[in-house]
């Protein structure tokens, strides 16, 4: 049987696997069309449904649930939804157990959030730096702003205030009103 | 159920169970592949990860014989939220007793269809692993119940029959 504790690990193999098997566009779609639009459907109908209220219910949920130590924070103000990780239990699960199956696992968050943000309305802002740590902003589609100032909406959480934000080996992916992820900025 | 044996998992988590939402990510992906890709290629990504991702498990099963094959069961349902699992460890086999399949409990439970198929991936994935081991693997049963049983070759164990292994309801 296939698990759940461990599953961070078998999700980013199967990653490499679809890129071995049908390329980058597998890949995309796997993310697409399994992940927004099959498991994660219950999010989808939540913040299309609710807005930002949708977004705190779903992500309060399933991180609590996947990082009971808190290593993220949730902030929001009018127009944003924030979430900045300190410690992302996903990406620090194959860090910790030196899994590496794929070129690129943090492009996942994008490749199945980007798209269901579309189809809600909403676009996202967003940096990581590889090493379990990493900011989100999402705003309706058209609003004003993106890429707040450090500290602007989540106060001293903003994981770009953490010491080792940008520490030797940490190679930042930006992107900028973004709904896919292959939207990267250098 | 007996407490896990430290250090049976390869893969360690902070926490001491995983979250069960992952378990619709499963069902989905296994859906996909089937969709996008046929039964035939939906075989042999189970394969490729039984040989591969576990390649960890099968090394512990192969230095540490049918202890390390019940120990890692025991360690592996202990982190599977919901499940309720007997893990027998006779001479020439290991037998998985699962009385209620935390994967099938957890999809039903929220309203989430299993694919027909869905049991037979822990015979294909199983049975790789078993075979990178020198073991043989047989599954009886399904959708939320079932027998899983690693043996060695002097059990001569017959020949897998499919029909052993029931499709999930709709």
């Amino acid at each position: 049987m296939i698990g759940c504790y461990d599953f961070c690990g078998h999700y980013e193999w199967t990653f490499g696997w679809f890129e071995r098997t049908g390329g980058h566009p597998l890949v995309r779609a796997y993310w697409d069309e399994a992940i927004n639009q099959d498991s994660q459907t219950h999010a989808r109908d939540l913040i299309k449904a609710e807005g930002i209220p949708g977004m705190l219910k779903y992500w309060g949920h399933t991180l609590l649930e996947e990082s009971p130590e808190l290593g993220f924070t949730i902030s929001h103000q009018k127009d944003v939804f924030r979430i900045d990780f300190h410690q992302c239990p996903s990406r620090g699960f194959l860090l910790r157990n030196d899994l590496k199956n794929y070129s690129d696992y943090c492009d996942h968050c994008m490749g199945w959030t980007g798209p269901m943000m579309k189809s809600c309305g909403y676009q996202i802002d967003h940096e990581h730096n590889h090493r379990g740590q990493c900011w989100w902003e999402i705003r309706p589609a058209g609003t004003p702003g993106g890429h707040s100032a450090a500290g602007a909406v989540a106060g001293d959480k903003d994981a770009r205030l953490l010491p080792n934000w940008q520490a030797p080996g940490a190679k930042l992916d930006r992107y900028v009103k973004a709904n896919d992820p292959d939207q990267k900025t250098p | 159920m007996a407490n896990p044996t430290p250090g049976s998992l390869p893969y360690t988590d902070t926490k001491p169970v995983g979250s069960a939402d992952f378990y619709f990510a499963i069902n989905s992906t296994f859906r996909f592949i089937l969709r996008k890709l046929g039964r035939e290629a939906w075989i042999r990504y189970l394969q490729d990860m039984g040989r591969d991702y576990y390649a960890p498990v099968n090394r512990q099963w192969l230095t540490g014989g049918l202890p390390a094959v019940a120990g890692y069961w025991r360690a592996f349902f202990a982190a599977e939220p919901g499940g309720e699992v007997e893990v027998k460890l006779l001479p020439d086999r290991v037998e998985l007793h699962v009385k209620v399949c935390p994967l099938i409990k957890h999809l039903r439970a929220h309203g989430r269809v299993p694919i027909p198929e869905f049991c037979q991936h822990c015979y294909h994935l199983g049975s790789a692993r078993a075979a990178a081991t020198g073991l043989t693997m047989r599954l009886c049963g399904g959708d939320g119940a079932c027998t899983h049983t690693y043996a060695l070759p002097v059990a001569q164990l017959p020949p897998q029959d499919p029909k052993q292994i029931k499709e999930n309801a709709p």
